[in-house]
């Protein structure tokens, strides 16, 4: 079974016979929408609090999913990490971070950024911070 | 030959005849075993002299011991008290013994009147290797002999083995008037045994018992001290020839992994590399060189850091905390370390005050950018320390029962550090390219120029630091005085250490 998304995530996504990687990458998708930052974490996770401390350090107000703890969890999990095409070879793809709907990445890009200077610009975009 | 066999045959032969009182140490012998002729108090500094000997030699000697042997009157036992000594040391009292033999007739009623005073003064020369018994003591003297013997000891415990070769040499003269002596004073002790007498003797042979132990662990530490020391010599001269004491000052322990150690030898590399970079670009801003030449000079040197970062995750990967604990680097830079390396924001600060001729948008753009890293330093700082508090509690979780589980969950805890350097890293890659960006050319090979210069300082701070003189920690006027005749390292270790 083929499933494609496009518009604004701008490429195409093919899955085999597997049914729950789409549920998976659909949520991801839906719920990255729903808030101007959403951060897909994990529970026990050090980076993910790192993360987290970043954004409220900046006066963000992200929205945060704890994956271990959703149901389908696992699966978005796959998903992002499919998403990510992890060059790194972490064990785990989280924390991801979305702005605006819009993929940034993981904390190395998430950082990166932010030292360029363009993460500032991109959450004023998106409306999560103000001035 | 037989006669003067002393270690083996003076309590053998305890018949009371005169030529077993040649044995001089094994008179004493004669003397408890025998209690009708006690030469109990006879040759007190003679044995007492021995008694150093043998804490020299480090030999076990137990009063105990002795005092069976000279009650059981078994000589194989006293052969077997000394069983470190060389063949020589029990000749030695032989030659002795043969040659005071042959004198002592001669001079033994001469000697006979010789009093137990005149004893205490020969006993710091006469030390027969053989007259270990404490037990024969001359209860009179003996606590004067003993604490002028203790202080002696103190005082020539470093020459060890030339003081016993000079004992050595030196017994086979005072053997003859000692044995003499005490041949000549046997008749004297008889009177003396009332029960004051033996609880007296008792306590000496308790007080030169418990001398002797103290002596004995004394010497034992020393010389386990100097095994020690050899040890540690051995091991650095290896970790030498292993080539690991590269550059500045930095220590190597012969515990490195092969990761650790492989990555020492690369930061050795790149440290003369970065050398070469800095000379390179010190020429070029002095001879002003052209714009485009000085660009690609500094994006050569921005690839050289990026070199050592990558040399870092990939070392990190092997290692981890030999990397994050800065193993690699000198005391000095290790002391001021944020996550395996240095502090952007404090670089960036230290930065600033260094840009001569800027324009208020770079002011502006530095300031922005050394807020940033705080924000993110800020972030990895509080997700390192979630990383502690969780691991803590972990590994409390596992202490009341078996904590095999919470270990295993500890170690894949763990594992996150790796990725705090690796993010760390990424966040000091992104700074000095974000300050290429932000600067002028020239401004950008003159901020490469002081970050190298404040590294080598430190790394010179640090070899300085452990050459320095002993007497300036006692010495505050001393201390002082290096500190001013470092200006220029103190002073550019203060503007980084200020933001600390």
């Amino acid at each position: 079974m083929e499933y494609e998304i496009g518009g604004r995530w701008g490429y195409r996504w093919c899955v085999g016979s597997s049914s729950s990687s789409p549920d998976g990458l659909e949520r991801v998708v839906r719920m990255a929408s729903e808030s101007a930052v959403v951060v897909f974490s994990r529970s026990g996770c050090c980076m993910c609090h790192a993360v987290k401390r970043l954004l409220c350090g900046m006066g963000v107000n992200a929205r945060v999913y704890e994956l271990d703890r959703h149901p389908f969890g696992k699966d978005m999990e796959q998903a992002l990490m499919a998403l990510l095409r992890s060059s790194s070879s972490a064990a785990s793809a989280l924390p991801v971070v979305f702005i605006g709907g819009n993929l940034v990445g993981a904390i190395d890009s998430v950082l990166a950024s932010h030292i360029n200077g363009s993460l500032v610009p991109l959450l004023k975009q998106a409306g999560a911070l103000w001035l | 030959m037989a006669t003067h066999r002393m270690g083996e045959s003076g309590l053998s032969e305890s018949a009371p005849s005169t030529s077993s009182h040649l044995h001089a140490p094994y008179g004493v012998l004669h003397g408890i075993s025998s209690p009708s002729s006690s030469l109990v108090n006879q040759g007190s500094g003679y044995y007492f002299g021995g008694l150093e000997e043998a804490i020299l030699q480090g030999v076990k000697i137990r009063s105990e011991e002795a005092k069976a042997s000279l009650f059981s009157g078994k000589p194989a036992t006293t052969l077997a008290m000394f069983p470190s000594w060389p063949m020589r040391f029990q000749h030695t009292p032989r030659e002795g013994g043969s040659k005071s033999g042959g004198e002592s007739t001669d001079s033994e009623s001469g000697l006979n009147t010789i009093s137990s005073k005149t004893e205490a003064q020969f006993e710091p020369e006469s030390e027969s290797p053989m007259s270990k018994k404490a037990s024969c003591t001359d209860y009179q003297a003996f606590d004067q002999q003993q604490r002028q013997q203790l202080q002696q000891l103190e005082q020539d415990m470093a020459s060890d083995a030339s003081r016993c070769q000079t004992l050595q040499n030196q017994n086979q003269s005072p053997n003859n008037p000692f044995q003499a002596k005490r041949k000549g004073d046997g008749s004297k002790s008889e009177k003396q045994l009332d029960p004051k007498t033996l609880r007296r003797l008792a306590q000496n042979r308790e007080a030169a018992r418990k001398s002797r132990l103290r002596k004995k662990a004394y010497v034992q530490q020393l010389e386990s001290s100097r095994l020690k020391l050899s040890q540690l010599e051995q091991e650095l001269q290896r970790a030498r020839s292993q080539g690991l004491l590269v550059g500045g000052g930095r220590t190597a322990s012969a515990n490195l992994s092969s990761g650790a150690a492989i990555f020492d030898m690369e930061h050795g590399r790149w440290l003369e590399e970065d050398q070469r970079h800095m000379e390179e670009l010190r020429r070029s801003l002095e001879a002003a060189v052209s714009d485009n030449e000085l660009r690609v000079m500094v994006e050569n040197y921005l690839r050289h850091y990026d070199e050592i970062f990558e040399l870092k995750g990939v070392a990190a990967k092997s290692d981890v905390f030999h990397v994050m604990n800065g193993m690699w680097t000198t005391p000095a830079e290790r002391c001021f370390l944020w996550i395996s390396g240095f502090r952007p924001s404090d670089l960036i600060g230290m930065l600033i005050q260094q840009l001569e001729p800027v324009a208020e948008r770079q002011i502006l753009g530095m300031c922005e950018l050394r807020q940033s890293t705080q924000q993110a330093e800020e972030a990895l700082t509080q997700g390192l320390d979630q990383l502690q508090h969780s691991l803590l509690h972990t590994v409390v979780g596992g202490l009341d029962v078996d904590g095999v589980q919470q270990m295993f969950l500890a170690m894949t805890k763990l594992s996150n550090l790796e990725a705090f350097i690796r993010q760390a890293d990424n966040l000091r890659q992104q700074t000095l390219h974000r300050l290429c960006q932000l600067l002028t050319v020239r401004q950008a090979a003159r901020c490469f120029l002081v970050i190298g210069e404040y590294y080598g300082r430190l790394r010179a701070l640090s070899s300085l630091w452990a050459s320095r003189p002993r007497e300036s920690l006692i010495n505050d006027e001393t201390c002082h005085q290096i500190t001013t005749n470092m200006p220029i390292v103190h002073q550019s270790s203060q503007n980084h250490f200020s933001s600390f």
